[in-house]
């Protein structure tokens, strides 16, 4: 889902070029990454991923037996193929990639073409061949939750097309943060900038202290239980509702540094038989989302079952939609005045 | 890759009206700086510790000090303050009053370290920018025994002093736009602020915030150790070869290799580059105290103006992908041809190309073959742009089924644009027993010779050159892997049947450079292969 994430420089595709003429550079680039079969790769393999959409698809043969499927931001149809072999009596796969040209081609392979039409465009000016859907399937996370994502596009399709009564795989994210240690990797990506051969590249520390960092985090760096701050249910949820501001208290679980705060977020098919769940938490196997790690400036110095609160916001950009401004706030309240700490930071992921 | 070609920030959807008016702010601006030197007497200005407003700094400054037992020039010179330290120490005193504290802390420099003080607190503060004119005051009043010494240090004072203000100019109109983006509410249109309007708040943000993207890759640049290493080396090693000397730095990006040349000694640097990083690369200059040494321009090599007619040395880390993606070197041969004196050195100053037999199955197993059986689907389409592309990654030394071959040597100094499209010979030897030629792999090496008439041999292979003293570095598998990794040329077996070959066997073949039509970043990569009975030949793009 994410564009980001791929180490290989993005270019422009001739046959997607030509349908981006007129759309900003930043959508063209978010398009165009996903015509690179990299990011696919890397999206299929990861299992955590494709096998819970799988199991959700497969294990609900009775749900979607001769039910029309609408698969949004279909990639390379194996979402749509998993739901055509589940008995669907038709799936619309609809891509703004020019991934889709392939997709055809591998629906072909699969000898799938009559059950599956795959549409490339914007879900907002595709014309599909039902006028209304009973299930909804999509892959449309992105780092952070939101970051990059096509919730919003969901929702539209979700608007327009889903019979009342309709089906939405998945339905519930919830996102979660708590603390952790990172003295050492702070002081590599943000301590760099205080001596780079020789030099004081502090205007680099600030930019570096705005931007979170996607990356795996180890369980033991875990110094606070994790505290949920937000569910999103995709069957009521409106887009005003991705901008949100809410609190959040963790708990210490034992005496160390504080660092860096991180989120993550579980996802659920509760529309299933029997609810699949996956978590992109550090406790759990490894997804290609990973975790999203925001340095604070300060380091606090917290005891067991000490408490840090706060408040963490969240909010499209104004100018770019897709990129995404967090502010966060803390406040560590303590006895002991000389490890008091309160403070608020700024991120932005773009 | 320096990022002189850099995308430009995404086109505001601004009406044309709207982008006017905000032109019309910028040069309004720009003429009301213009005022503030030519009459800082009329220039009010807000009191340190009211809200009062007056009619110039010196009457603020004496209220300060009289009403607020607050001695701006004592200060100065108890706690040995610079032009950045007494900014910051405006800052911060405006910071405290605002939060409520009329007697701030001023005892020790430290209070005040912090850069967030470089932030102005109030817009279009008229103190931060009478700061010189302070100075010029207190040095006039300085008493005078060697009066004509005295009188040069001090016009040499204020012209190092007006070169840090213009600097620091920049540094304050991003981060007011910062502030004012986050302190949006606070903005009262029509208010005492002067009707900025909104766009050119928004567009200087938009720079200030397109840089972000960039952080990562000057960071991946800066930590790859075999490059930024292989320059500083080569030129702190060379400190005669560089003092005194005028360097041109062409895609700088955040400013390292022109650091390094005025901690070397050059008497000027000029440093170029066309995207949003040469704002921070302006501050880091500043910040390091080289400002009067490196002077930054924005803008594309080929239209900006330079202070000077001809530079001594060009240095520049051009390098892409295979070398040639980005078409970053074209600019350099400009820059080369425009303004390098006759005599002048190119630093790096030589590089080679190369190509290796490469034979790897188990990449092919996880890569190739994956896409035979996923989740019980075929989607063998997906494999055609494995074989369209050139893979950009870290290959393994065994993953080399021959030594390599250099196939364009580029001598910096005389090569010319035309001679990067080319089509060349080349000639391996197969070292091993494999099963099949799975592709073709891709480096370069670099050389920093420290003259012009250095002789590079025929066959340079850098750990040979750094035994005689020459900073080189390789980017092949055979060294520590760098950001550039290597460029591997997958064979499409469907089209060429994979078979074995023998230890010893020879392949000779052609490779073909070509920008591409589109967007000329983009290379075309042709290669031409053939053993004792079959040829072959296959297209790739590296995009």
């Amino acid at each position: 889902m994410d564009g980001s994430g791929t180490p290989e420089p993005t270019g422009v595709i001739a046959s997607s070029a030509d349908r981006m003429v007129g759309m900003e550079h930043s959508e063209v680039r978010y398009f165009t990454s996903y015509d690179h079969h990299g990011i696919h790769e890397e999206m299929l393999k990861d299992d955590v991923r494709t096998r819970s959409y799988r199991d959700s698809i497969y294990q609900n043969r009775h749900i979607f037996k001769d039910k029309v499927v609408l698969d949004v931001g279909c990639g390379t149809g194996i979402l749509s193929m998993f739901a055509a072999r589940a008995g669907a009596k038709h799936v619309i796969g609809v891509d703004m990639s020019s991934i889709i040209e392939k997709a055809k081609e591998i629906v072909a392979t699969n000898g799938l073409s009559d059950k599956i039409t795959l549409l490339q465009g914007k879900m907002e000016e595709v014309h599909l061949p039902f006028p209304k859907v009973d299930i909804i399937i999509s892959e449309w996370m992105g780092y952070f939750l939101l970051y990059e994502s096509m919730l919003d596009t969901v929702l539209y399709a979700r608007d327009t097309y889903l019979n009342p009564g309709g089906l939405i795989f998945p339905d519930k994210a919830t996102m979660y943060v708590a603390a952790i240690e990172d003295g050492d990797y702070k002081d590599d990506k943000i301590g760099f900038w205080d001596n780079v051969y020789g030099f004081d590249y502090s205007p680099m520390k600030e930019i570096a202290l705005t931007e979170p960092l996607v990356d795996t985090v180890e369980m033991k760096a875990l110094v606070t239980d994790p505290c949920p701050i937000i569910t999103f249910d995709l069957n009521t949820v409106t887009v005003a509702d991705l901008a949100f501001k809410v609190p959040y208290q963790l708990t210490a679980r034992r005496s160390d540094f504080i660092h860096a705060m991180i989120a993550w977020f579980d996802i659920e098919f509760s529309a299933c038989h029997k609810p699949i769940t996956f978590s992109t938490g550090p406790h759990a196997k490894y997804t290609h989302w990973k975790q999203t790690v925001f340095y604070l400036r300060d380091v606090l110095t917290i005891e067991e079952e000490e408490k840090v609160s706060g408040w963490l916001e969240n909010r499209p950009n104004d100018k770019n939609k897709r990129d995404l401004d967090i502010d966060l706030s803390y406040k560590f309240e303590t006895n002991d005045p000389t490890r008091f700490a309160e403070g608020s930071c700024s991120y932005r992921m773009c | 890759m320096a990022s002189s070609s850099a995308a430009q920030p995404p086109v505001d959807n601004s009406p044309a009206d709207a982008r006017s008016v905000s032109d019309d702010s910028d040069s309004g601006n720009e003429e009301g700086w213009e005022d503030v030197e030519a009459e800082d007497d009329s220039q009010p200005v807000v009191g340190l510790f009211t809200e009062q407003v007056f009619p110039d700094v010196r009457s603020m400054l004496q209220e300060c000090k009289e009403k607020h037992s607050f001695d701006l020039s004592k200060i100065q010179k108890d706690l040995g303050l610079d032009f950045l330290d007494t900014i910051k120490l405006v800052n911060y005193v405006r910071s405290e009053v605002k939060a409520g504290n009329k007697t701030p802390d001023v005892s020790s420099k430290a209070k005040f370290a912090d850069n967030a003080f470089m932030k102005p607190v109030l817009e279009d503060d008229a103190l931060l920018y009478s700061l010189d004119d302070i100075a010029e005051e207190d040095t006039e009043a300085a008493p005078g025994n060697d009066a004509e010494r005295k009188v040069i240090e001090l016009q040499e004072n204020l012209d190092r002093l007006q070169t840090q203000f213009s600097e620091y100019r920049l540094a304050v109109q991003k981060s007011l736009a910062d502030q004012l983006n986050k302190e949006d509410e606070k903005l009262e249109p029509g208010a005492s602020v002067k009707k900025s309007p909104a766009d050119k708040i928004e567009e200087a943000d938009e720079g200030y915030f397109t840089s972000y993207a960039y952080n990562t890759i000057h960071e991946s640049m800066l930590k790859d150790t075999i490059r930024t290493d292989a320059y500083r080396d080569f030129v702190y090693e060379n400190k005669h070869v560089f003092k005194d000397k005028v360097v041109l730095d062409v895609g700088c990006g955040t400013g390292i290799l022109s650091m390094f040349c005025a901690k070397a000694g050059a008497k000027k640097v000029i440093s170029v580059d066309n995207s949003d990083i040469i704002d921070r690369a302006k501050e880091i200059v500043y910040d390091n105290g080289l400002g009067d040494v490196i002077t930054l321009i924005r803008g594309k090599i080929e239209e900006v103006t330079l202070p000077v007619e001809k530079v001594d040395i060009i240095i520049s880390e051009w390098m892409g992908y295979a070398l040639l993606f980005e078409a970053m070197f074209d600019s350099v041969i400009y820059a080369r041809d425009r303004y390098l004196a006759p005599d002048g050195l190119m630093v790096p100053s030589h590089a080679t190309l190369r190509i290796a037999p490469y034979a790897d199955p188990d990449f092919i197993a996880s890569h190739i073959s994956f896409w035979d059986n996923v989740y019980g689907f075929k989607m063998n389409p997906m494999k055609l742009n494995i074989y369209e592309e050139a893979l950009v990654r870290c290959t393994e030394s065994t993953s080399m089924a021959g030594d390599s071959a250099v196939f364009l040597p580029l001598p910096l100094h005389t090569i010319t644009v035309d001679e990067l499209t080319f089509l060349k010979e080349f000639q391996v030897t197969i070292n091993q027993d494999i099963d099949a030629l799975d592709g073709w792999a891709i480096w370069f090496d670099i050389f920093f010779m420290p003259s012009r008439d250095s002789i590079v041999p025929d066959n340079p292979i850098p750990s040979d050159m750094q035994k005689k003293g020459i900073v080189a570095f390789t980017t092949g598998p055979n060294g520590t892997q760098t950001h550039w990794m290597q460029t591997v040329c997958l064979i499409d077996h469907g089209k060429h049947a994979p078979k074995p070959l023998k230890k010893g066997q020879v392949l000779t073949g052609k490779i073909g450079y070509e920008k591409k039509e589109k967007g000329s970043r983009l290379l075309n990569l042709d290669i031409e292969w053939q053993d004792e009975n079959t040829k072959s030949a296959q297209h790739w793009s590296l995009a």
